[in-house]
């Protein structure tokens, strides 16, 4: 347990004090945790929402069309069909009514809510008058990535950050019993047992406080115990709870955990035995009948999922060979019989190759990859029913504890052994096992982890710890997966099968043993469009520059000049939301943009990088000159994001694809589908459609460029 | 129209997170309140607060409807209740937590003439440290059961509150009276003020706050900065 004395703030208390202090900032963050769940959740809904509704913005429509959906509107309609908040003109079925008999269209009604929801609108208000926030400075190091994140940074979290990062020093605990302000009988009283409280596990210690409030501490027992449950957390709440703590507490996913269990019961018992619960133990709703209701309100709408769609894993980096890594040569490994890009030999070689990769794992037969095993193993055994793969049958379990280090500031994940595991040859009836872990939803080399293979067992043992620095709040948003692989040292390497652990609802406060059931992959690891993973979003304008004759053809739009000489012009102007790729939970991150179809390199673009930044400005301008505006129709623009890496590989964190969403322009030899939808489609249809004049939207930004359907 | 209910806190299964938070003088009952009013018990000892602590309640709201007849649309809100130390000690810690909610109960105790005079004081720390300028405030008036040893009289209190623009609540922690209605009516202040910002489409002012009817307590200050 952290050391709370000397920071800031906290300094002038006593050290029970601030024990209890603390212990309070901890429930806020467990509250505060749980909300920023499901704030997520709602952001990834409104992105839903957003994606299929055309981009408000300077709402420069036709005022024929739906702002929306782009349907045609009526002359008819159009009166009184202007929404009030993006001044779109909308069709009837965009319309959102509000309680008060007003409406707005679908997305701005949508956005409202959303803030409503969330509580923005409260932190963009707070965030007017805070704008330099007290204490910012002496966190900004530990500052998480988003500014999302900071803008709805409370006291409690700056505090309980400032007073846990430290790791402890190992001189013990002063028992400072004698402070003057330890007059008041409570906190001298119970200096001495709190000071001597190891752990959040010794619940004796937090019931006898005697200046907790009172009801505080059962509540925190249930709340820890509902936390240690939440395994299956899908279950418990069907359970009746009718406000009985007891009912609560009884741990329906307590199969999970042994160890913690026990430390449940006692809870209990101790609830019960103590003087204060038993105001505590009997909580009563005030009205009774109601209450029933109530529950059921709450109730029936619990679709408690602990992994929220944006965390559905992806076709991504996720097997790049697994042999031999960290090298330059492992670029060339991972790009195996590319020859569409190659000839750009520039530091990002890789990243063009890296997304027709993407495209072709997808798109193509295997015969393009026919150039290296291993990745072809990879990919097989993700995608095993691409062909000739023997398929190998899942079976076995996997024995591992996961705990979190405070001192460290990392998540350590002990691979202990795993029973009984298929063979991954099938010829020779062996298997080379090894297991290999990644922090979801990070698919990336950063988030790699893996154990030694051992040779000709199925029962391998490898007691190996694999760590993940990381602060310990962003871990509630992440799940581990633990996959094994037999490792075919001239074929292929196979996957033996795989499980995946949520953390938000893992005690990582003790290390207890699970042994897991191996699972084949899921059937649809594919997610249900590029856009199910929220990458962030892109914010962009587009200009198209007509040239300097024909003024009069600007009112036709498409029909609009052929002559030689315009100009489409690409502003990028920031990210948001990125993912983080490096240690830090930062990313260094450019913008490359490419218009298709291609003419060599010729359309290449990037922006210069912004390093340690998740929200970066760009303010870049791409310029591709010499562009009829009906060219523009056939054409594809296509913005990918990539973290920078030097030496290795640069890590794609997200792309859009802008066209008028029909047809398929060559790239290459290959060719790309314009597979734009929503806003990507809409922005460039606005930007053809109104010549010099800068069309600007914020674009989701898709986990791959590939097409899901794929084969 | 508002129902309670004491439910697990842990699930994310709500609509709205509302902050609200108590200040005032020490031991004028912000604790033996915020206690009443999550569990409906009093506790008559007087325990001072370390610093902050808060209290977690699950409500149904219900939005009052435009015609104010018909029920509205029923929302689950999460509220967690700050308390805050009344000591001057830990005055820097309590204040630096205003920020953070949403909207506030400030109190006094109506057997405390002095509790009464520092509203004046906490008013301006909350000017200075909330959220915003004028944020949502109820002014509760506590421990109205000991009718004998009261010294601050409704019809001052009320001026204060009227003067500032806010409503105002006797309370009893110990009978429970006006408890709930406190609380109850700041948080329906705050969703009306929740409502405002979002709906910041800047004509028809009036057709759009159809919905709020404890505005004209508040009438010309109240409008949204967002």
């Amino acid at each position: 347990m952290p050391q709370a004395a000397d920071m800031i703030n906290l300094g002038f208390l006593s050290e029970a004090e601030q024990e209890l202090i603390l212990e309070v900032l901890r429930r806020d963050e467990e509250l505060r945790q749980n909300e920023e769940h499901r704030v997520r959740k709602l952001k990834t809904e409104l992105l839903e929402v957003k994606r299929k509704g055309a981009k408000r913005g300077s709402g420069r429509y036709s005022q024929r069309s739906c702002g929306r959906c782009l349907e045609p509107l009526s002359r008819l309609t159009i009166f009184n069909s202007q929404c009030k908040m993006c001044n779109h003109y909308v069709c009837r079925n965009c319309k959102t009514i509000l309680p008060q008999g007003s409406w707005l269209c679908s997305v701005c009604a949508k956005e409202t809510d959303i803030k409503k929801l969330t509580g923005d609108w409260f932190f963009d208000q707070r965030i007017n008058r805070f704008s330099t926030m007290p204490g910012h400075d002496l966190v900004r190091v530990s500052l998480k990535k988003k500014p999302l994140t900071n803008k709805r940074e409370t006291t409690g979290e700056i505090l309980l950050r400032s007073t846990e990062i430290p790791p402890d020093p190992p001189v013990p605990r002063a028992r400072q019993k004698n402070l003057p302000n330890n007059k008041k009988g409570p906190s001298s009283e119970n200096s001495g047992s709190i000071a001597s409280r190891e752990s959040f596990e010794s619940k004796e210690d937090v019931m006898s406080k005697p200046t907790r409030s009172d009801t505080e501490s059962a509540e925190n027992a249930s709340i820890i115990s509902v936390k240690t449950g939440t395994e299956s957390g899908h279950v418990t709440p069907e359970q009746p709870r009718k406000g009985d703590r007891s009912a609560l507490s009884s741990p329906a996913g307590s199969s999970v955990s042994s160890v913690t269990v026990p430390v449940k019961a006692d809870i209990e018992s101790i609830d019960s035995g103590n003087p204060d619960a038993n105001i505590t133990a009997c909580v009563k709703p005030v009205n009774p009948s109601p209450d029933i209701d109530v529950e059921r309100l709450f109730k029936k709408s619990i679709k408690r999922d602990p992994r929220p769609t944006e965390y559905v894993s992806t076709l991504d980096l996720r097997d790049e060979p697994d042999t031999s890594e960290g090298s330059m040569g492992n670029r060339s490994k991972s790009v195996p019989g590319l020859d569409i890009q190659l000839e750009d030999g520039e530091e990002d070689e890789d990243i063009d190759s890296l997304v027709s990769l993407h495209r072709r794992t997808m798109a193509s037969s295997s015969s393009s990859l026919r150039g290296s095993k291993s990745t072809l193993g990879s990919l097989m055994s993700i995608y095993s029913e691409a062909g000739d793969f023997d398929s190998v049958e899942v079976s076995g379990d996997v024995i591992f504890s996961m705990s979190y280090d405070e001192h460290t500031q990392s998540l350590q994940v002990f691979i202990k052994e795993c029973h009984g595991l298929a063979c991954g040859d099938t010829s020779r009836q062996l298997s080379n096992p090894y297991v290999k872990c990644y922090l979801l939803p990070d698919k990336s080399r950063q988030s790699k982890r893996k154990t030694s293979i051992k040779r000709n067992t199925v029962n391998p043992v490898y007691k190996e710890t694999l760590k993940y620095s990381i602060s310990r709040s962003q871990l509630f948003t992440r799940s581990m997966l633990i996959s094994v692989w037999h490792h075919g040292r001239l074929s292929r390497n196979a996957f033996l099968g795989e499980v995946e652990i949520p953390l938000d609802c893992r005690d990582l406060d003790t290390a207890y043993e699970d042994a897991v059931a191996l699972m084949p992959k899921a059937a649809s690891a594919l997610p249900a469009s590029a856009f199910a993973q929220y990458k962030g979003e892109l914010v962009i304008s587009l200009k198209y520059i007509t040239p300097k004759n024909p003024a009069t053809e600007k009112i036709k739009g498409k029909k609009g000049a052929s002559e030689e000489g315009g100009e489409l012009h690409v502003l990028v102007k920031e990210a948001k939301n990125l993912m983080a790729m490096k240690s830090g939970g930062t990313s260094d991150s450019f913008v490359k943009g490419y218009l298709f179809p291609t003419k060599a390199k010729t359309t290449k673009r990037k922006t210069p990088v912004v390093k340690k930044n998740l929200n970066p400005h760009y303010d870049h301008t791409f310029v591709y000159k010499d562009l009829a505006l009906e060219q523009l129709n056939g054409m594809c623009l296509e913005l990918t994001v990539w973290d920078r890496e030097a030496m290795v590989s640069n890590e794609f964190l997200g792309g859009i694809r802008l066209s008028s969403g029909k047809g398929t322009v060559k790239m290459g030899k290959g060719e790309v589908e314009m597979d734009s939808v929503g806003e990507e489609v809409s922005l460039w249809e606005k930007m053809m459609k109104y010549p010099d004049s800068w069309a600007e939207g914020t674009l989701p930004l898709r986990s791959t460029m590939e097409k899901p359907k794929g084969k | 129209m508002l129902f309670i209910a004491v439910i697990t806190m842990t699930d994310g299964d709500y609509d709205y997170l509302i902050k609200l938070l108590a200040l005032g003088d020490s031991g004028v009952g912000k604790t033996t309140f915020l206690y009443r009013y999550t569990d409906n018990k009093f506790n008559p000892k007087f325990i001072t607060t370390v610093g902050i602590d808060f209290r977690e309640k699950r409500v149904v709201y219900t939005a009052s409807s435009p015609n104010g007849t018909t029920a509205g649309k029923t929302f689950k809100v999460h509220l967690q209740l700050w308390d805050t130390a009344g000591q001057e000690r830990f005055r820097s810690l309590t204040t630096a937590f205003f920020r953070d909610a949403m909207g506030f109960l400030l109190m006094f105790d109506l057997t405390s003439q002095q509790s009464f005079l520092n509203v004046r004081n906490w008013m301006s720390q909350l000017q200075a440290n909330a959220y915003c300028e004028n944020p949502d405030i109820v002014l509760v008036g506590n421990k109205a059961d000991l009718a004998d040893q009261r010294e601050v009289q409704e019809k001052q209190a009320k001026e204060l509150a009227d003067k500032y623009g806010i409503p105002y609540f006797e309370t009893s922690a110990a009978t429970g009276a006006e408890v709930d209605k406190a609380v109850i009516t700041l948080l329906d202040l705050v969703m009306k003020r929740m409502e405002q910002c979002v709906d910041k489409p800047p004509a028809e002012p009036a057709n759009g706050n159809g919905a709020t009817k404890l505005d004209d307590a508040l009438p010309s200050e109240k409008k949204c900065a967002c």
